[in-house]
């Protein structure tokens, strides 16, 4: 079962993406802030991050940049309410950019996308 | 140092004194004792009768005159009064009649023992009549140049009709009746005095045709002036082009133009006259005899006019010289005003232009601040509110999949999706308008795309039974374009008229090569807007449906705009609405 580790500094949305994603098979973990989800990364191994770039303290664009300097393998997905963060290229290097949206059937694509040689196990 | 003795002081005898004087005068006085008998006549007289005064002395002057009688009459009149003129006839020593004007005077003898005299002023009338017709000439010269600073000052003249005001002034019948006049003007860009304009006839025919036809001018010179376009300057060829060639440097000052210039005096130059300058004129001119007058005001010479009678050969009189002179004062006058008068006219349009200008930018500014700090708290609000609305409407979906259809519930929580789906479109339109739009542009077929965008809606059309027609002919005519967003122009622009027809009606998706670009339009026939609205159109926020969020036509503005066009929205006078834009073509290649 893959695990998605969602870092959101806005606890219902944690509490709505963790709903769907578990509903869609994934295992989960959250974390409220950029540092926790690093830590997060480190010692948990996620096969895939969901990283909101507005957050109080370090920003999801800075906490990209570590993961990526760590390991380069793990699939991160921006989720942003800021559309236009698309045309920033530092958020470029994530595997992909999802703009918040209450219909979250995009963002559940994405991950399926991002994870599907695994593919997601349990139903 | 006078004194007593002074012979000098002495008084003279005033009787003689009087006589000798009487005798010197060169008017014809002759006395008479009363008996008519000539007592003393003066030079004038002695001219006048064609003999001497010894010749005079003691005759009776009576026998010299045709009537006699009546000369009799006249030097008897009743003594104390002078009598008016009597217009009698003199018969001189040379067999001539001449008309004469005699006045007489008469004085009182100083003892009654001696007799009255009688003085008379003797006057030949043909000299009277030539003095008389100068006199009305001048008084008519000064008129004309009344008349003429009326027509130049009085009608609101350009530089051109003053020019052709002063030549028509030079050469009518009413005017100066030169035969042809020349008009040579400073330039001080290239510091030489330049031949202007000129007027007249280029030979004796012509000359004949045209004063015959100025026979039925108009007598008033204004109304000559004005109506000088239609009559004669079809004949000026010849004189114009004779103008045009004539060009002398600034600095060439001993050239006779130049110096009449700068000496300021009219001048009349005859056969004999050998000047720098003066053959060069008479080869331009095609004449010996002519006269230049300058124009000067009191910031610097204007120019010159160099008129001849090269038609009639008639010769230039003092007259003519001196009234050309006041005249070319008066033109130089009316020229240097013109010239301000423009100036300050063109001064002032600039003014009002820049006025204007700055007046534009400043509103444009003021549009744009606003905009801008619009744009800046939307976007921050939008962005706030999308995460409380995620939470809101992820969740509201969750539960609308746990609630069995046709419970209550169900519907309240699809309400609550719908609204919340609703609300992100509004933060999405927000958003898009914030976000200056990115042009990738290629160059593509107008109507290709335009037929594109609006075949994506027929279905929709058909369904609400509208009929949806296309007239694009704009051949293929290519424009650079970001395509999406001019169908997301032209889709807004067809939903727009799709509610606005709310129900059966009729939309026209137009397009035509206009000058320098294409026009598309989306015409309904339905209600239209309301006037007030289209001010505000392009105002965000501001929309004309109760369900818009009023982005969509400030977005539509913004692509239009970066591509270099302009977007209007305007009533039909025939009933309903029409959405157009215009996207320049693109710049040849220099």
């Amino acid at each position: 079962m893959s695990k998605v580790l969602i870092v959101d500094d806005e606890p219902h949305l944690r509490l709505l993406y963790e709903t769907e994603l578990r509903r869609a098979g994934y295992e989960t973990m959250t974390a409220g802030n950029a540092q926790q989800g690093l830590e997060f990364v480190e010692t948990m191994n996620p096969d895939l991050v969901i990283l909101d770039i507005r957050m109080a303290g370090m920003d999801g664009i800075e906490a990209l940049q570590r993961i990526l300097e760590r390991d380069n393998s793990i699939p991160v997905v921006l989720n942003t309410a800021f559309s236009s963060y698309r045309d920033n290229f530092l958020t470029w290097a994530a595997d992909a950019y999802v703009t918040k949206s209450a219909d979250v059937t995009e963002l559940l694509d994405t991950v399926h996308g991002l994870l599907k040689p695994e593919m997601a196990t349990g139903q | 140092m006078s004194g007593p003795d002074n012979p000098a002081l002495t008084p003279p005898d005033v009787a003689q004194l009087v006589a000798a004087s009487l005798q010197q005068s060169d008017m014809a006085l002759v006395l008479l004792d009363r008996a008519g008998l000539v007592l003393t006549a003066s030079v004038g007289a002695e001219k006048l009768f064609g003999c001497s005064s010894p010749e005079l002395l003691g005759t009776e002057l009576a026998l010299l005159f045709t009537e006699p009688d009546e000369l009799r009459k006249a030097a008897k009149a009743d003594s104390g009064h002078a009598a008016s003129g009597v217009q009698l006839e003199v018969r001189n020593d040379y067999g001539e009649v001449l008309p004469v004007d005699v006045k007489a005077s008469f004085f009182e003898a100083p003892k009654p023992a001696e007799s009255d005299y009688c003085l008379l002023l003797i006057r030949d009338t043909r000299t009277r009549q030539h003095e008389d017709e100068l006199r009305a000439a001048r008084l008519a010269k000064l008129s004309l140049l009344n008349q003429v600073s009326e027509a130049l000052y009085g009608a609101q003249l350009n530089l051109d009709q003053i020019l052709q005001a002063v030549l028509v002034c030079m050469t009518a019948g009413q005017g100066l009746r030169f035969n042809r006049a020349f008009l040579l003007l400073v330039d001080p860009k290239t510091e030489s005095l330049q031949g202007e304009m000129a007027i007249g006839p280029s030979n004796a025919d012509e000359a004949s045709r045209i004063w015959r036809d100025l026979a039925h001018q108009p007598s008033d010179l204004f109304e000559m002036v004005t109506s000088y376009d239609q009559t004669i300057k079809q004949t000026d060829v010849a004189v114009n082009e004779i103008v045009r060639h004539m060009s002398i440097p600034m600095n060439d000052e001993e050239n006779i133009l130049i110096r009449t210039m700068s000496e300021g005096h009219v001048r009349g130059v005859g056969r004999e006259t050998d000047q720098p300058g003066v053959e060069t004129l008479r080869h331009w001119l095609g004449c010996h005899e002519f006269a230049i007058a300058p124009m000067c005001t009191r910031r610097g010479p204007v120019g010159v006019i160099v008129a001849d009678n090269a038609i009639s050969g008639t010769t230039i009189t003092d007259l003519d010289l001196e009234f050309l002179q006041m005249f070319a004062n008066q033109s130089a006058g009316a020229i240097e005003n013109s010239r301000l008068y423009t100036e300050l006219e063109q001064r002032l349009s600039d003014l009002r232009t820049a006025h204007k200008k700055q007046r534009e930018d400043q509103e444009t500014l003021l549009k744009m601040e606003r905009l801008s700090v619009m744009g800046e708290t939307s976007a921050i609000v939008a962005h706030e509110l999308r995460n409380p609305l995620v939470a809101i409407g992820g969740f509201a979906r969750s539960l609308t999949r746990g609630i069995e259809a046709g419970d209550p519930n169900r519907v309240a929580a699809t309400i609550i999706v719908e609204e919340v789906s609703r609300m992100e479109r509004i933060i999405h339109d927000l958003l898009d308008f914030i976000r200056p739009p990115k042009l990738l542009r290629q160059a593509l077929v107008v109507d290709e795309i335009v037929g594109q965008a609006a075949e994506k809606y027929r279905p929709r059309a058909e369904e609400a039974e509208i009929e949806l027609v296309l007239d694009l002919q704009a051949g293929d005519l290519v424009v650079e374009m970001h395509p999406g967003e001019i169908q997301q122009v032209l889709q807004n622009f067809l939903i727009n008229a799709i509610q606005a027809l709310e129900g059966p009606g009729r939309i026209e998706v137009r397009s035509r090569g206009v000058e320098g670009g294409i026009w598309v339009a989306v015409a309904d026939n339905g209600p239209g807007f309301d006037p007030e609205s289209v001010e505000k159109l392009h105002t965000p926020f501001f929309s004309t449906k109760p369900t818009g969020s009023g982005l969509g036509l400030t977005i539509c503005a913004q692509i239009i705009k970066a591509h270099g066009g302009v977007i209007e929205a305007e009533n039909l006078s025939g009933g309903g609405a029409e959405f157009s834009f215009i996207l320049p073509l693109p710049k040849p290649e220099a």
